[in-house]
């Protein structure tokens, strides 16, 4: 028991474990940052796996064998408090694949290494600790630790718009979370400032229905408020139209590895977000707006799948298509309905890998063309003919566009035909016009295959060497995830069953 | 009567310690010749000074509360404590006034006497109990200051710097004495103990008199503090300046003239009623605009100092925010901040002094590139600004957490939600400087000579607490939490 019950705290600080040892090492070795990184990133995989195989599938609530909590700040009855139930536990596995992928696509970083490893690895902490928080302020805290190595990988390492990119995310972000702050503090108050004011578990339940504040004389729902102060916390990271401005330059311009964890991490922490807090905490309120929320879901669908159809930076398009996929999982969250929220979660499970391929496949492209044109400013072709020049990675990309896409065998699919099960029978005129978003999402990505891969091959992509070993090794764990997860999705919905579940039922009552 | 004076004394020993320290100091000047570069010994003993009244402050701050001088002055564990703020900014504002090239040589000792003197000003205005003492306080703190800010005789700037200052300070002292005039008629008593006896049974017509005459006075205090609309003069001081200056004036008596707008809100305000919803109202729609245009102001600076000096306005605006909720957990969060903001403000000037002595100015490109120069002063420097904007893990999150606290527990979202959308627009200059230190390649590679090891280990140094007090500050809390304002 003694043993299990620190594997979430072994989990949270073995990133940091690495940034000290990364600081340690001289800045002449950086082969040696680079294999630590490697090793260390490996270990808080297989910690996240032992995690899995421990875990409790019929639980409905937190697993109370792994739950770590002690006081942090007892004046204010702030804990370090985590834990972990089926809507984190995905998440938690995502993160320790993702990031282990991460480092070794980034093997070929040659700026600033060691500073690149730590601040990476510090990433991981802080993604980690939101995901396992159970306190609501330190939840908060890493949300908020989260943006400083972020901005200085983007900003560092990022491509030649990298400094707006990465003061844009920082703004942005910092706009909604300072509104989340308020809420947070607000939410202290309304609670009672007793033991639990910020525990996340014991603010659920809706006890705030019925409160209301005076405003200049009129009188407010406090849950509706608060609701919406804590939705744009959220949406802004998602990110939901009209919140979104900030993720395409952010993309584009992060190197290759910050965009794998930026589009397959990050945005799942806005829904995460919605999951974890603003629904359970306010369930009546988010009965309340879900229309609202299913209608911005839409407008993320098909929104994000035209701006996706007129790029002509193929890693742009990619950024638009996350929009348009994250706008599924906000479908699936405004449904409320068992399937569609199973639907919602996996699908956050499906876009961190499928997204995460694609933003691998253009890194290694990008390594051998330095340039992301599929038709350049002059009009001409950028690329033509890859399929006959790199047959390998032709082969992954395919797998992972038809992910994407949805194809039926493969892991969007899934997802996709649960979130539209689960809204069909609320919102049904909605679900027609989200199934057109489907038909765009089948037409960007297929024109831009045809256009890139297709055709004379033009002379600079002659030179073009196929996938190396070390890249063909980590892509074939996400190929592997997205093949199984696609045929048998059981082991990802059977962890996340009864806590969705349990979420459901909540929310039913209102 | 004699015998109680004497008894008094004993209880006056800070106080007593910074005169002499200030006496001390001239009679060594005046020792030197006027050829002599080195005041070695001149600032050893300013600083020994300051750290023994710093030392009796810290044994003092357990004490029980008590009034002495005939129930004019107050000591309390916050006046104490807002006293220790205040020396430690002397202390760090003196040494860098002796580390930097901004002040010529010789004035160099005149600033450390007169920061001394302002000091004595500052405590005398944190534990006044009398309304007489509160103004000589002020005045003490203003007279000296007008000094201090055209301290370099030859530059037009820092003289129109003097000038407008003191202009602007007469007037204010003399709004200010004028509501205490009238407040004095009305209630018949200027000590604050009786007048807030008397003050719980005013009628209705001397609080028509009453109310404006506070906002009159409030235009005394408000101008040490450099809030909208008595703000105008602080850009051009801050400007003409020298930076050693510039670091006092954004610390020093921001702090003294909170800490009397504590003492007095809590002593005459904390009663629902007319009074109280005017004077909150008036403080929120002030402290409001404070933090705005203190913000919008710095985006568009050029020069990191008035960046810097801006951005203090708006803090002093936060803390407002502190004050006028009118209780205990505000005080607190006002006290905590400026604790916080005493390591931060200080951390950064000290960069930007060196900087600003290297290359004769201090713009925003001069910090190009320095974290391939100087790794540790750019990360400090980071997460200073970090810390500054509110960013957790940092100290300054914290205090903003504990303003926001404070104020949303009197359940004023409107406000609340202003001070987050200031740090929102603060973080955005502050960012510019981390980008630029940071993001952008070194402009050259000359070292810059203020960045010895010692000023790095002692910038090192102030960043610590910046970073400690951002993750474990129970034990400020605790410190913070016992100094509460007594009231009778």
């Amino acid at each position: 028991m003694q043993a299990s019950s620190q594997l979430l705290n072994w989990i949270l600080w073995m990133p940091f474990i690495g940034v000290i040892g990364v600081l340690l090492v001289p800045k002449s070795k950086e082969g040696l940052v680079k294999w630590w990184s490697l090793v260390n990133t490996t270990i808080t995989f297989a910690l996240t796996l032992v995690l899995y195989s421990k875990f409790d599938t019929t639980v409905p609530g937190m697993q109370q064998a792994f739950n770590v909590k002690f006081p942090w700040i007892s004046n204010f009855n702030i804990f370090y408090s985590l834990g972990v139930d089926g809507i984190s536990l995905p998440m938690i596995i995502l993160t320790g694949l993702l990031f282990l992928i991460c480092i070794l696509s980034s093997w070929t970083i040659s700026k600033q290494v060691k500073a690149y490893f730590a601040l990476f690895l510090f990433l991981q902490t802080t993604v980690f600790g939101v995901f396992l928080s159970l306190d609501f302020f330190l939840f908060y805290v890493y949300w908020e630790v989260m943006l400083i190595p972020m901005f200085f990988l983007i900003g560092i390492w990022g491509g030649e718009n990298r400094e707006y990119a990465a003061v844009k995310f920082f703004l942005y972000t910092f706009f909604g979370s300072i509104l989340m702050l308020v809420g947070m503090v607000a939410l202290y108050y309304a609670s009672g400032t007793g033991v639990d004011s910020f525990n996340i578990l014991a603010l659920q339940g809706g006890k705030f229905t019925n409160l209301t504040i005076e405003l200049f004389g009129t009188t407010l729902s406090f849950s509706k408020l608060f609701f919406v102060f804590l939705f744009i916390g959220f949406a802004i990271k998602v990110p939901v139209f009209p919140f979104h401005t900030w993720l395409p330059h952010a993309h584009v311009q992060a190197p290759t590895a910050v965009s794998v964890i930026l589009a397959g991490v990050l945005l799942k922490m806005g829904t995460y977000g919605f999951l974890r807090i603003a629904y359970p905490i306010f369930p009546g309120a988010s009965v309340h707006f879900a229309d609202a929320i299913a209608w911005l879901g839409l407008i993320n669908v098909i929104y994000g799948a035209f701006c996706a159809m007129a790029q002509t930076d193929v890693k742009k398009l990619v950024a638009y298509s996350s929009v348009s996929h994250m706008g599924f999982v906000m479908l699936g969250l405004a449904a409320m309905t068992v399937t569609g929220m199973n639907g919602a979660v996996l699908q956050m499970f499906n876009h961190g890998t499928s997204t995460a391929m694609m933003f691998l496949l253009i890194g290694i492209l990008y390594e051998r063309s330095h340039h992301r044109w599929i038709v350049r400013p002059d009009g001409t072709k950028g690329f033509g003919g890859l399929y006959t020049q790199l047959p390998k990675f032709s082969i992954v990309f395919i797998i992972a566009m038809f992910a994407s896409m949805g194809l039926p065998g493969l892991s969007g699919f899934i997802s996709e035909a649960l979130i539209f099960l689960g809204i069909y029978e609320k919102y049904t005129s909605i679900t027609v016009l989200a199934l057109l978003g489907l038909l765009l999402g089948a037409a960007y990505l297929l024109w831009m295959f045809k256009r890139m891969f297709f055709g004379d091959v033009i002379e600079e992509c002659k030179s073009y060497t196929d996938m190396n070993a070390r890249e063909i090794a980590f892509m074939v764990p996400l190929c592997v995830a997205v093949v199984v997860f696609g045929i048998y999705p059981a082991p990802i919905l059977n962890i996340m069953r009864a806590s969705v579940g349990n979420l459901v039922s909540m929310l039913a009552n209102y | 009567m004699g015998a109680n004076y004497l008894a008094s004394l004993s209880h006056y020993v800070p106080e007593l310690l910074a005169c002499v320290t200030m006496f001390g100091l001239i009679l060594i000047e005046a020792t030197y010749k006027e050829s002599q570069k080195e005041r070695g010994l001149f600032f050893l003993a300013s600083y020994l000074g300051l750290a023994s009244i710093a030392f009796f402050l810290f044994t003092e701050l357990q004490a029980e509360p008590l009034t002495i001088f005939t129930n004019s002055i107050i000591i309390d564990s916050f006046s104490t404590l807002s006293k220790i703020i205040m020396t430690l900014g002397t202390l760090g504002a003196v040494y860098l006034c002796s580390q930097s090239k901004d002040i010529e040589e010789h004035l160099k000792p005149e600033f450390a006497i007169m920061a001394v003197g302002v000091l004595i000003g500052g405590m005398l205005l944190s534990s006044a109990n009398n309304m007489l003492v509160l103004f000589i306080g002020v005045e003490t703190l203003s007279i000296l200051s007008y000094v201090l800010a055209s301290l370099r005789k030859g530059d037009e700037r820092s003289s129109e710097a003097g000038l407008k200052y003191s202009l602007y300070g007469g007037i204010s002292s003399g709004i200010m004495l004028f509501g205490l005039s009238h407040i004095f008629g009305t209630l018949g008593t200027i000590n604050f103990t009786e007048m807030a006896i008397v003050l719980k049974s005013v009628s209705t017509v001397q609080i028509s008199i009453l109310l404006p005459s506070f906002l009159l006075f409030f235009a005394g205090i408000g101008y040490k503090i450099a809030c909208v609309p008595f703000h105008m003069w602080a850009p051009d001081v801050y400007e003409g300046s020298p930076l050693p200056v510039t670091t006092f004036f954004s610390i020093v008596p921001k702090v003294a003239g909170l800490a009397a707008l504590v003492r007095i809100s809590t002593t005459f305000f904390s009663d629902p009623g007319a009074l109280n919803i005017g004077w909150v109202g008036t403080l929120s729609v002030v402290a409001a605009l404070t933090m705005t245009v203190g913000n919008i102001s710095a985006i568009g600076q050029r020069s990191v100092k008035r960046m810097l000096a801006y951005s203090s306005i708006s803090h002093a605006g936060m803390m407002m925010l502190g004050v006028l909720v009118i209780s205990e957990i505000g005080t607190r969060s006002v006290l905590f901040y400026s604790i916080t903001y005493l390591f931060m403000t200080l951390g950064a000037f000290y960069v930007v002094n060196f900087v600003n002595d290297k290359y004769g100015n201090d713009h925003f490109e001069r910090f190009n590139g320095l974290v391939y120069r100087y790794p540790m002063m750019a990360i400090v420097m980071t997460i200073i600004m970090f810390s500054l904007a509110g960013i957790p893990p940092f100290s300054g999150f914290v205090a903003k957490f504990h303003i926001l606290s404070a104020v949303l527990l009197k359940k004023y979202y409107v406000l609340a939600l202003i001070a987050g959308l200031n740090s929102v627009i603060s973080l955005y200059y502050y960012m510019k400087i981390v980008r630029l230190m940071i993001l952008k390649p070194a402009e050259s590679e000359e070292s810059i000579a203020g960045f010895s090891y010692l000023n790095q280990a002692i910038v090192c140094a102030l960043g610590i607490p910046v970073v400690f007090l951002g993750l474990f500050w129970e034990k400020v809390l605790i410190i913070a939490d016992g100094a509460k304002v007594f009231v009778q």
